[in-house]
């Protein structure tokens, strides 16, 4: 491994910005953002709603095209990415599909790539033990509670092995318990896999207890406010919630939010 | 215990048709008594319609299987093309703004008027039995495999196109699964009007068919009046079957559909 290519970054979002054109007035949903992520490196987009934290994430995954300024990722562009499959996506919903069983959902961008029944086979073997459901294969998804629905998508995201792990408020429509024990085994399985995650969310501790660094947003136009750097020691674990540097990190970034 | 529970829950349906059944009974004497003309062609006795069913019933059998083959004939000729122009205008919007005011403005042509002009082209019973079969079949399952073809998910969608799905992919593996509910009540609307559509061309002039039977039993007046009516339950029947046919292989291979899930599973 050269120097070079630790230096540089996974994604690399310069001068962003992103406009909508509503029936009254433009709206500035994004408003020139710069910032690198890091190969290997677990980032949170925080912001309160509006704040266009999703809207950069579907930038980054090319699902729409910035107003101006550019994405590149690992030297190429997004679109690039995308086609040379580097994204695995997690929406806010699992976004299953209903007509497959659980492990069927999981081989689906598998079968696109072509690979051998044999490949999907082991992958979806892998990867149904890694989420915790290999006893739920053959069921449907809407046989499963919501909570095993988003890790099946999760499951799904990580099949074709991406660089980029993108999730958008995978975990907002769970109740507290199931997201907090979610939160854990993504931390767990990351441990594993070691790709770089680009998480967004509106929850202050969610983002804390996940991420090497917070990206703060605030809201109209949307902006990078604050990049806070979690310096917490990895393995986290569900103890350090309740710990004072824990405490000390929502504070200060609740703070950041009080002027906005 | 079990079959106690259902037939418990059988009993209620079974009491209306009984009660159903007497009613008929006791007007079709009512008529008789009141020296209504033609009274038996009016409502006829069950027991009649029973004792001429166990005379003719090998006859009617053979008539009606000769009309269900022509109409399923038909249904399948209609149910692919329907979906076929369902795939291209989903595909095409020109051929969606080309093709679909034809076709709604073929389903306004009167069945009755369009089946002599079939037969006169094509001069044979069979083809045009399963032609006006089809042509029933055809508008309703295009219809609504179209707007099951449209339905997808957008997030469903974008998480194809994360994936650099190719476009036959994405229908394959999306839209069309996606679509099969839809398609269904297309299917099940179409399968009565495909026996109706068979039994109508028959009535135009055919050798073999349930439709033969039923107008010559017409013609032949009261004398065959139980005949008739037997031809006409058995055309019902016909209806309701495929009807039920189609209700089972839509069971059958969209066993995820909410009406259809078996609740469970939770943690």
């Amino acid at each position: 491994m050269t120097l070079t290519k630790i230096d540089t970054p996974e994604i690399a979002i310069d001068q962003v910005s992103m406009s909508y054109q509503t029936d009254t007035a433009k709206v500035l949903a994004l408003k020139d953002i710069t910032v690198d992520i890091q190969k290997g490196e677990f980032v949170s987009l925080l912001g309160p709603s509006g704040c266009g934290k999703t809207t950069l994430l579907r930038i980054m995954a090319d699902l729409i095209q910035p107003t101006s300024g550019s994405v590149t990722v690992s030297g190429g562009t997004a679109k690039e990415a995308r086609l040379a499959r580097k994204y695995g996506i997690v929406f806010q919903s699992p976004v299953l599909y209903d007509w497959r069983k659980v492990k069927k959902n999981i081989t689906l961008p598998l079968e696109m790539m072509g690979l051998s029944k044999e490949v999907q086979e082991k992958r979806a073997t892998t990867l149904l033990d890694l989420v915790g459901l290999s006893k739920f294969k053959e069921k449907y998804p809407w046989q499963l509670s919501g909570g095993m629905q988003q890790r099946v998508a999760i499951a799904r995201a990580l099949a074709i092995e991406p660089e980029i792990l993108l999730m958008d408020e995978p975990f907002s429509a769970l109740d507290e318990f199931s997201r907090e024990r979610l939160n854990e085994e993504l931390l767990s399985i990351w441990s594993k896999v070691g790709n770089t995650v680009v998480f967004v969310t509106h929850s202050i501790p969610e983002a804390i207890f996940l991420s090497d660094r917070v990206f703060v947003l605030s809201p109209h136009p949307g902006r990078l406010s604050k990049i806070v750097e979690i310096d917490l020691p990895r393995p986290r674990r569900e103890e350090m919630r309740n710990s004072p540097e824990f405490y000390q990190l929502i504070s200060d970034i609740r703070n950041s939010f009080e002027g906005v | 215990m079990k079959s106690q529970i259902s037939l418990g829950r059988l009993t209620p349906a079974v009491v209306v048709v009984l009660a159903l059944l007497l009613i008929w009974q006791f007007l079709s004497w009512f008529l008789v008594i009141l020296e209504v003309p033609l009274a038996q062609s009016k409502i006829p006795y069950l027991h009649e319609l029973a004792l001429t069913f166990s005379t003719y019933s090998g006859t009617l059998f053979s008539e009606c299987s000769v009309t269900l083959t022509n109409a399923v004939m038909g249904f399948a000729l209609g149910a692919l093309g329907g979906v076929f122009l369902a795939v291209l205008m989903s595909i095409s919007k020109w051929v969606e703004q080309l093709a679909f005011p034809y076709a709604v403005a073929s389903q306004m042509i009167p069945i009755l008027g369009l089946a002599p002009i079939v037969y006169g082209i094509f001069r044979d019973e069979q083809i045009s039995r399963v032609l006006i079969a089809a042509y029933m079949t055809f508008f309703p399952v295009a219809l609504n495999c179209l707007r099951g073809l449209r339905s997808a998910d957008p997030q469903a969608l974008e998480l194809m196109y994360s994936y650099a799905a190719k476009p036959w992919s994405v229908y394959w593996r999306l839209r069309f699964p996606q679509s099969l509910p839809s398609l269904f009540s297309g299917l099940k609307i179409a399968a009565p009007l495909a026996v109706t559509g068979a039994i109508l061309v028959e009535l135009m002039g055919a050798t073999r068919g349930l439709g033969v039977i039923m107008l010559r039993n017409l013609y032949y007046g009261p004398s065959h009046n139980y005949m008739f009516w037997l031809t006409v339950i058995f055309g019902a029947a016909l209806g309701i079957l495929s009807y039920l046919i189609v209700s089972l292989i839509e069971r059958m291979v969209t066993p995820w559909q909410p009406e259809f899930r078996k609740s469970g599973g939770d943690e």
